[in-house]
């Protein structure tokens, strides 16, 4: 589904990401772990088109993304949330919802139609669903900077969803969680995935990325060392020294 | 032949002129691209502040019966005391990522100084002593004019101290620390407020010189002049690629140059409407201007 | 009775000029252009009825439809920069309109007078509604009508999910992208649509006070513009009315006795607004304030 050809990014001296191939099959939840300043974050901007990749290709679904700016690239089906969250603080959380919901689609007729509509009508249906969905449903008319947290964090998830993407792109949605909302946020990903997504985790919460993930690719210094099944990853002798190479974190 | 030599002379001689009066405008643009790389934030009122400390200076001269050396130091003291109040009333208490806010708080201190100045002097231009305008060079066909050669020296100056003091010192250090990481700079135990408020005074001793630099070369000082500052200044700092002071140095010259070329085809009249369209062809083929970074990672 | 009306007709058009910025700010853009669009708007409209004799009507259409597209021109290369690049280059661009009208001349003799715009000496004898015989209130009325039709189009913009995708793109540009939102295309349209209600205000504004010099199109009328949205909040549009009323009401009408101080004031009030309330007097906070203490004085009438 998601095919990527020696994807290279340089900021400067310094090659965030160096040659990196991958393939993402269609229905997976596919991990991607590694320690600090492996590259992670700055594979989803890539793949999210935040910015250009310096060489290489990015395919997904056989159409090439390189040159699509990251509004075209969520029409073609690629959704992401942010490490360090990123909702519309000004909007409530139905606006945040609705913002995200349809854009993939023609939704002109409603642009230009009145709020009330929500109060009936697929649009009010499927924007309940997804306050159903993130555990919102009475904070609908909330502003989203007055959310706690933990709550922040589901809208942001559920703002992704909302474009209904085919892939989604997590980046760490897990941090700064307890426990309790760490295995929440695991059932909620699989139930996206249920609807039909293909997810890309990219996780330090190694409970998270163990218990779900189909593949998990380890990435240090910006290239792939370690690619396979979780329980594979789990002894590789590379990916422990990687770990092992830098003071405990995640 | 003898026509196409003589307008050669005198188009080449203007833009001589031009880029030597154009050191004023280096020096406002340094002003606002050093405020710029400090906090990321536009101070508008960075000309109007130079312009108050050149009519301050002005003030002490005539008051006083000061000598004439006396009015660059002045002026730039007093800009750089107005560069810290600018810094006060419109940046200090302002939440940080509120840049609109912070704009729109120094667009509104460019109005209270313009109308300051206004009612002090009723509106009307007052003259300002110029240097060496009896001087005249003569190099071949062309003439260089005394008091614009000494304002051209005064900017070389002020441009070689402030390079010393932003490459060569610890307070130089601090600053362009700061401009480039605030929060690893913060930890460093760096104090963000004292190194901003530092940049202000810096930028405002610039900018008092470039202010008296540009009532010695025209002769006068008048409220008319401060719009025009302003926004050649900024134009010259988009032009030079905002935050990069080499890039407002070659702008500000450069300007200087276009600007008397246009008045020598043009007149006097078009003359500020070529400046400006001038900066929109840089929008459009050069959006970052000559020497600016284009922005990476968040 | 004529000089209030005068005072009510200024408001409504610096209440259109608000608007236009308003748009504008709510997509996160400051722009200092909107001074320049109503010149483009005065002068366009004002030429059509002086020198071609059309109508009022049909002459502030396509005032309107000129500044848009000027407006949508100047959004291209403006909006290749942010934030406050794009302020620079609008405040150019103002003084560009500014020059352009200061050296723009147009004379043509009509019954044996030589009227249209003469640069430096400005462009009098705007007297399309003194030669159709139009009464001050029927003025007031048309740019009323007009006032009331924008608010009413923008208040009801902001209800739908066009609205909510302008303030999403003007809460976070990166974010907006990342939902699929056209950011591009959703701020040319703010700016053309600003652009089309500036030039509204200027077309009425020329008609109304009859004669244009470029001295009333400087940064201080860019500064107006912004200042009214920003002073009012853009929770919604009526804070922008209220804005107007307060500036041109109170400081600028009633504190006439202080001469030409209340400019000074001007400046000073933007820097203490700015300075305690960032997001405006009417923000959130402020406004949830004024609903409570409405609710508490409506409960206490019921009771």
């Amino acid at each position: 589904m998601l095919e990527v050809k020696s994807l290279s990014k340089h900021f400067g001296g310094v090659q965030a990401v160096r040659e990196l191939d991958l393939a993402v099959n269609a229905g997976d939840i596919f991990g991607v772990i590694g320690p600090n300043g492996s590259g992670k974050s700055t594979l989803v901007n890539l793949i999210s088109g935040v910015f250009p990749a310096t060489t290489g290709e990015i395919h997904f679904q056989g159409q090439s993304l390189s040159n699509l700016s990251p509004h075209a690239r969520v029409r073609a089906g690629v959704a992401r949330t942010f490490q360090n969250i990123r909702l519309f603080p000004g909007l409530t959380v139905w606006q945040n919802l609705w913002v995200a919901r349809n854009s993939t689609e023609d939704t002109r007729a409603e642009g230009i139609s009145f709020r009330w509509f929500r109060k009936s009508g697929p649009v009010k249906n499927e924007i309940d669903a997804m306050l159903e969905f993130s555990g919102l449903a009475d904070k609908g008319d909330e502003l989203a900077s007055n959310l706690a947290f933990g709550e922040q964090r589901r809208l942001e998830l559920a703002r992704a969803a909302a474009t209904k993407p085919r892939l989604l792109l997590l980046d760490e949605p897990a941090a700064g969680m307890n426990q309790e909302e760490v295995r929440d946020l695991g059932r909620r990903i699989r139930e996206l995935r249920q609807q039909g997504m293909t997810i890309i985790l990219i996780e330090h919460v190694m409970e998270l990325v163990m218990g779900i993930t189909d593949r998990i690719v380890v990435l240090n210094f910006g290239s792939k060392i370690a690619e396979g099944e979780p329980a594979a990853i789990r002894k590789d002798k590379s990916v422990q020294e990687a770990y092992l190479g830098q003071s405990e974190d995640g | 032949m003898d026509d196409f030599w003589f307008e050669f002379v005198e188009v080449t001689q203007s833009i001589g002129d031009g880029v030597l009066f154009g050191s004023t405008y280096a020096l406002i643009g340094i002003g606002f691209t050093l405020i710029f790389g400090a906090m990321g934030k536009l101070n508008v009122a960075y000309a109007a502040a130079a312009m108050a400390g050149a009519y301050s200076s002005l003030a002490i001269y005539i008051l006083f019966d000061a000598p004439l050396v006396v009015i660059f130091i002045v002026s730039a003291i007093c800009a750089a005391i107005l560069g810290y109040l600018v810094y006060l009333t419109c940046f200090r208490f302002i939440p940080v990522h509120n840049h609109l806010a912070a704009l729109m708080a120094s667009v509104g201190g460019l109005f209270f100084i313009d109308e300051v100045i206004v009612h002090a002097t009723r509106g009307s231009p007052l003259a300002f002593p110029s240097m060496f305008s009896e001087a005249y060079f003569e190099v071949g066909p062309y003439g260089i004019r005394g008091d614009l050669l000494f304002v051209f020296f005064i900017g070389l100056i002020s441009t070689g101290v402030l390079l010393y003091v932003l490459f060569r010192t610890r307070l130089g250090l601090a600053t362009r620390a700061v401009a480039q990481q605030d929060v690893a700079a913060r930890l460093c135990g760096m104090s963000i407020h004292l190194t901003n408020s530092t940049t202000f005074a810096v930028a405002g001793l610039l900018g008092g010189i470039a202010g008296a630099m540009t009532a010695a070369a025209v002769g006068i000082l008048s409220p008319v002049m401060i719009l025009p500052l302003t926004i050649k200044g900024l134009i010259v700092t988009v032009i030079g690629g905002l935050g990069s002071i080499p890039g407002a140095i070659i702008a500000g010259l450069f300007v200087g140059g276009f600007e008397n070329v246009v008045m020598y085809f043009r007149g006097i009249d078009e003359r500020d409407m070529y400046v400006v369209a001038l900066l929109f062809i840089f929008l459009v083929f050069r959006p970052n201007g000559l020497f600016g970074k284009t922005i990476t990672r968040d | 009775m004529d000089y209030f009306l005068n005072l009510v007709n200024t408001i409504g058009i610096h209440t259109l000029l608000g608007l236009s910025a308003y748009i504008l700010l709510l997509t996160g853009q400051l722009s200092l252009a909107q001074a320049g669009f109503f010149a483009v708007g005065a002068y366009t409209a004002a030429v059509l009825t002086v020198i071609l004799g059309w109508g009022i009507l049909p002459a502030i259409g396509l005032a309107m439809l000129i500044t848009g597209l000027l407006a949508f021109l100047v959004g291209f290369p403006a909006l290749r920069v942010r934030g406050l690049m794009l302020v620079v280059a609008t405040l150019a661009f103002g003084e560009f309109v500014r020059m352009f009208f200061y050296n723009f001349r147009w004379r043509v003799t009509q019954e044996g007078v030589e009227v249209g715009p003469d640069g430096t000496m400005g462009f009098s004898e705007i007297r399309y509604f003194a030669e159709h015989g139009w009464t001050s209130w029927e003025v007031t009325s048309l740019i009323w009508v007009f006032v009331i039709l924008v608010m009413a189009i923008i208040w009801w913009a902001d209800q739908t999910r066009s609205g909510a995708v302008l303030r999403a793109v003007g809460e976070d540009e990166l974010a907006a992208g990342t939902v699929g939102i056209d950011v591009t295309v959703v701020k040319m349209a703010a700016m053309t649509a600003g652009g089309v209600i500036a030039g509204l205000a200027g077309s009425l504004y020329a008609h109304q006070i009859t004669m244009l010099d470029h001295h009333a199109f400087t940064v201080l009328l860019a500064t107006f513009a912004i200042a009214y949205p920003i002073l009012g909040g853009v929770s919604n549009v009526f804070g922008t009315l209220v804005a107007v009323i307060f500036i041109q009401g109170l400081l600028v009408e009633g504190l006439r006795f202080l001469g030409d101080w209340r400019m000074l004031l001007f400046g000073a009030l933007i820097i203490v607004v700015m300075n305690v309330k960032p997001r405006g007097l009417f923000d959130s906070q402020t406004l949830r304030w004024i609903k409570s203490v409405l609710r508490l004085h409506l409960s206490r009438r019921i009771s």
